[in-house]
């Protein structure tokens, strides 16, 4: 329908100064375009209406009227997710494990962290809340006003949670888990006294089962082994991982991502391939390490990614603007070392899209996506390259195009 | 040689099976070389014997025989045959150990939970931020959880054993190190763990073995032997009560320390920590009583009082460097002696040696952790002991200290496939364990892990020998296989990726 709707017009048009938006539609046509979900675009073109993609393709016809950004230089990118960080909230916040804890009820709405980041090309950050255990639920924010209300856009993200192997750390997890069991038995419990009850009424009597609600502290685990809520598991070596898979055995039902701060002598490696086989998603840091006991180094990533694990990246540290502002380069560094390009600007955008149960909206450069779009006056991931501007939903926040 | 690489899962193991094909003398079957990873899984779920033929080596089982040349089977973990010229499938992992000696995996008792949950890094470097340790209240702390030490049962052994089973880590760098010094299985708090790499499952053989009991103090003794009595007593009364077909009231338990009835009752055996003279006679004397085989740990002035401790069935776990000095105000001999472990020997104890330090340590003095295992044992040797019994104390004995000597401590068929593949006599100072195969699995290789690798290869050695034979070797082809030498392939995922 829209394809209809365009015509050969505005071909060979030089950047004229963009006229007034007639139905808020904007067209963007740049060198290149990074879609992530199909692949580097050359000469493509990015339709953009009420802050939504609804067209990306190579040298698109662009009806006349319609505004027209052109780029021949540029390269566009779906803007960089942070998927696990505490930026702008208390370092010292305690140790509490309690699963119905929200990040978003932290988030200090006069900060103006976020709107640094939304600078450096980061467009959506999620961050998690303090603690050990079941730390939580983690909230994503985008800049895009003053008040809380306009920063946090989904204050369920994904249960943060610990991992190790450890008695304490298991019996953590198990206990949660056997809570969850318990409800749902006793909703059983309940549904047949229920069925029971409704035989004996007539049909007008009859009234809808109406399950009792789960405690407050169940109902973010319930909600995790029914796969509404994401999880997402902290470990520091391979060891922890058996260790959650001995806990979660058969509750296939989870959805879960693994976190991992990659150190020295980390021994990820020797579970790598077995986190390939369930194809589950790794999120880390974009650091090189030291093989066990040596200084001979490795890049996990890459060998992660080779073994068919999904990758996500966070910053170096994620707690501080610097981290951000060099987060690309710090991925460039294990494409030069190995790592593959593709999977490098995925795990910039869309895996971290997908570990904040975002992927449907964020991360990529489709049809249908919300139109959080970088543009660069080069490769992404070259050190010279400039971040020119920055689009928040097809609103250009930062950078300036019109010349 | 060629050495397969070490399989995670029964899955990736037919996988390689295919890619390591081409080294066996028949060609695999067709099946094998499933392209279709799907297929493959599906295949190999229904249960595919595994099986790992070892040789050609000299074996030595542990039990005084000696079969040099001979082939070592495994099938499933577990020893299917050993000897000449016996039927092997052709699916069947070989190994060529020609020339290399085989013995059974040692086991070391008091081993420190370093071997099973230590690393390198320590585990918490990092600083999660948002977390603040010290805002921690304690009762969530690895250490002091204090719920825990109420509940427990001192009698209960069980939650030593969970204890270590949720905090197993199959890749800590010191279970490498301690599989690559030849133990495969250790005691760590009253439990026998397997020391098994890459899983977390079965790794605990037995738990609650033990019951440590106290001899020291004249209080002590008088207790202990009020509670013997009652437990004696208890079960006497309870014999009389099933003799009579169980007529009137059941006889009471009140007041039967539970710990000593079951030493009585054989479900457990009694452990002392005693090194002076008197308290082991006096050890030897109520085990005579009461009838049950004490385990005698330290035991320094055993040798004084061997006669006595071989007639009360002991088993003595001693070390042959341990010192003591002679108590001046006896009369009777008295202090340690390097011929401790030869005398208790030959008054008929079962002697089991473990090293001065149950763990693997960088500071102190060296030599004297687990690293050191066979060595300590060579001590005793040099005091008299026989070479087999010296094998014995770091194998078959500790396995029957532990009740596992069904399963583990000597080369024998229907065994737990624990193998020491070495290139000499086990308790030679310059010798080193090439492999180590657990449960039927090649655990540790030399020449891929990091570190003994540089030390005296023996592909190198091989061919420098070779050499020297043949007179002159050309240079160029020295030894294709050396340069996997180096260590770097120790996971094993550098070739596969």
């Amino acid at each position: 329908m829209i394809l209809t709707s365009l015509t050969l017009g505005a071909l060979t048009g030089l950047a004229t100064p963009a006229p007034e938006p007639t139905s808020d539609l904007l067209a963007l046509r740049v060198g290149r375009a990074e879609t992530i979900a199909n692949g580097p675009i050359d000469n493509a073109v990015v339709l953009i209406q009420d802050g939504e993609i609804v067209i990306v393709g190579e040298d698109l016809p662009i009806e006349r009227g319609i505004p027209v950004l052109d780029l021949p230089d540029a390269v566009v990118m779906p803007g960089m997710i942070n998927c696990r960080s505490r930026i702008g909230l208390d370092s010292r916040a305690g140790t509490v494990s309690e699963p119905q804890i929200l990040a978003a009820d932290e988030v200090y709405a006069g900060s103006d962290v976020y709107a640094e980041l939304l600078e450096l090309g980061v467009t959506a950050v999620a961050l998690y809340p303090p603690g050990r255990g079941i730390m939580g639920q983690a909230a994503v924010l985008q800049a895009r006003g003053e008040s809380v209300d306009e920063l946090v856009v989904e204050r369920h993200a994904y249960l943060a949670m610990t991992m190790a192997a450890d008695r304490n750390a298991k019996k953590t997890i198990v206990d949660a888990l056997e809570d969850v069991d318990d409800y749902l038995e006793d909703v059983e419990k309940d549904r047949e006294k229920w069925a029971k009850k409704q035989k004996k009424k007539d049909d007008d009597e009859k009234e809808p089962f109406e399950p009792e609600a789960p405690d407050a502290d169940v109902l973010p685990l319930l909600r995790l082994v029914t796969g509404d809520l994401r999880g997402q598991f902290s470990i520091r070596k391979s060891a922890d991982l058996l260790h959650l898979w001995d806990v979660l055995a058969e509750r296939e039902t989870i959805d879960y991502d693994l976190h991992v701060p990659l150190r020295d002598d980390i021994d990820l490696f020797y579970v790598a391939e077995r986190i390939g086989e369930r194809g589950l998603r790794v999120i880390c840091d974009p650091e090189i390490v030291a093989h066990p006991g040596t200084r001979r180094e490795r890049n996990l990533p890459a060998e992660l990614a080779r073994a068919g694990a999904k990758i996500a990246f966070v910053p170096r540290s994620s707690e501080s603007v610097d981290a951000h502002r060099n987060w690309r380069r710090d991925v460039g560094r294990l494409v030069a070392y190995g790592l593959d390009r593709q999977t490098a600007l995925r795990g910039l955008t869309l895996e971290p899209a997908h570990a904040i149960g975002m992927g449907d909206r964020l991360g990529s450069i489709e049809a249908g996506k919300r139109a959080d779009l970088l543009i660069f006056d080069g490769d992404p991931f070259e050190t010279t390259t400039k971040l020119q501007a920055v689009l928040l939903g097809g609103e250009v926040v930062h950078g300036e195009l019109y010349q | 040689m060629k050495v397969m690489h070490l399989k995670r899962t029964t899955f990736c193991g037919l996988a390689l099976l295919g890619l390591a094909a081409p080294a066996f003398a028949r060609p695999a079957p067709a099946p094998l070389f499933v392209d279709d990873e799907e297929a493959a899984e599906e295949e190999t779920e229904e249960e595919v014997d595994e099986y790992l033929l070892l040789e050609g080596g000299d074996i030595f089982t542990g039990t005084g025989a000696v079969l040099r040349g001979a082939d070592l089977l495994t099938k499933n973990g577990k020893i299917e045959a050993i000897g000449y010229d016996f039927y092997v499938p052709e699916e069947a992992e070989v190994m060529d150990v020609r020339g290399l000696r085989l013995y059974p995996g040692m086991v070391a008792l008091s081993a420190s939970s370093r071997i099973t949950e230590g690393s390198f890094a320590p585990a918490d470097e990092i600083e999660e931020p948002g977390y603040d340790p010290s805002l921690d209240l304690g009762s969530e702390g690895d250490e002091w959880d204090f719920d825990a030490l109420e509940d427990a049962d001192p009698f209960a052994p069980g939650d030593a054993a969970t204890r270590t089973t949720d905090s197993y880590d199959p890749f800590s760098t010191f279970l490498i190190l301690t599989l690559g010094a030849g133990i495969t299985t250790v005691e760590q708090s009253n439990s026998a763990i397997k020391l098994k790499r890459y899983t977390i499952d079965d790794i605990v053989l037995r738990e609650g073995f033990q019951t440590s009991l106290s001899f020291g103090s004249p209080d002590a003794r008088r207790g202990l032997r009020e509670d013997f009595a009652e437990a004696r007593a208890y079960l006497d009364a309870m014999r009389l009560w099933r003799e009579n077909d169980e007529e009137g009231d059941e006889p009471s338990k009140r007041g039967v320390n539970g710990a000593v009835l079951s030493v009585l009752e054989g479900g457990t055996r009694a452990k002392f920590r005693a090194d002076d003279r008197d308290e082991l006679l006096a050890i030897a004397r109520l085990a005579q009583e009461y009838g049950f085989r004490p385990i005698i740990e330290g035991c320094r002035e055993g040798w004084v009082v061997a006669d006595e401790l071989g007639r009360a069935g002991a088993t003595a776990v001693i070390n042959a460097r341990d010192r003591r000095w002679k108590d001046d105000l006896q009369v009777a001999e008295g202090g340690s002696s390097i011929e401790n472990a030869a005398k208790l020997h030959a008054a008929g104890v079962q002697v089991a040696i473990k090293p001065l330090s149950g763990s693997i340590d960088l500071g102190g003095i060296a030599g004297r952790d687990l690293l050191a295992l066979p060595i300590e044992a060579a001590f005793a040797v040099r005091g008299g002991l026989p070479e087999q019994a010296a094998l014995e104390s770091i194998t078959i004995v500790p396995a029957r200290i532990m009740g596992v000597d069904h399963r583990i401590g000597t080369l024998e068929v229907g065994k737990d496939a624990d193998v020491l593949v070495t290139d000499g006599d086990l308790l030679h100072y310059e010798t080193f364990v090439q492999y180590a195969v657990v449960a039927g699995e090649l655990v540790y290789d030399k020449s891929e892990e990091l570190f003994y690798a540089h030390i005296r290869p023996r592909e190198q050695a091989a061919a420098e020998e070779e050499a020297g034979d043949a007179g002159a070797a050309p240079e160029g082809e020295a030894d294709p296989e050396h340069e996997s030498g180096d260590g770097d392939h120790e996971d094993g995922t550098d070739d596969e990726g």
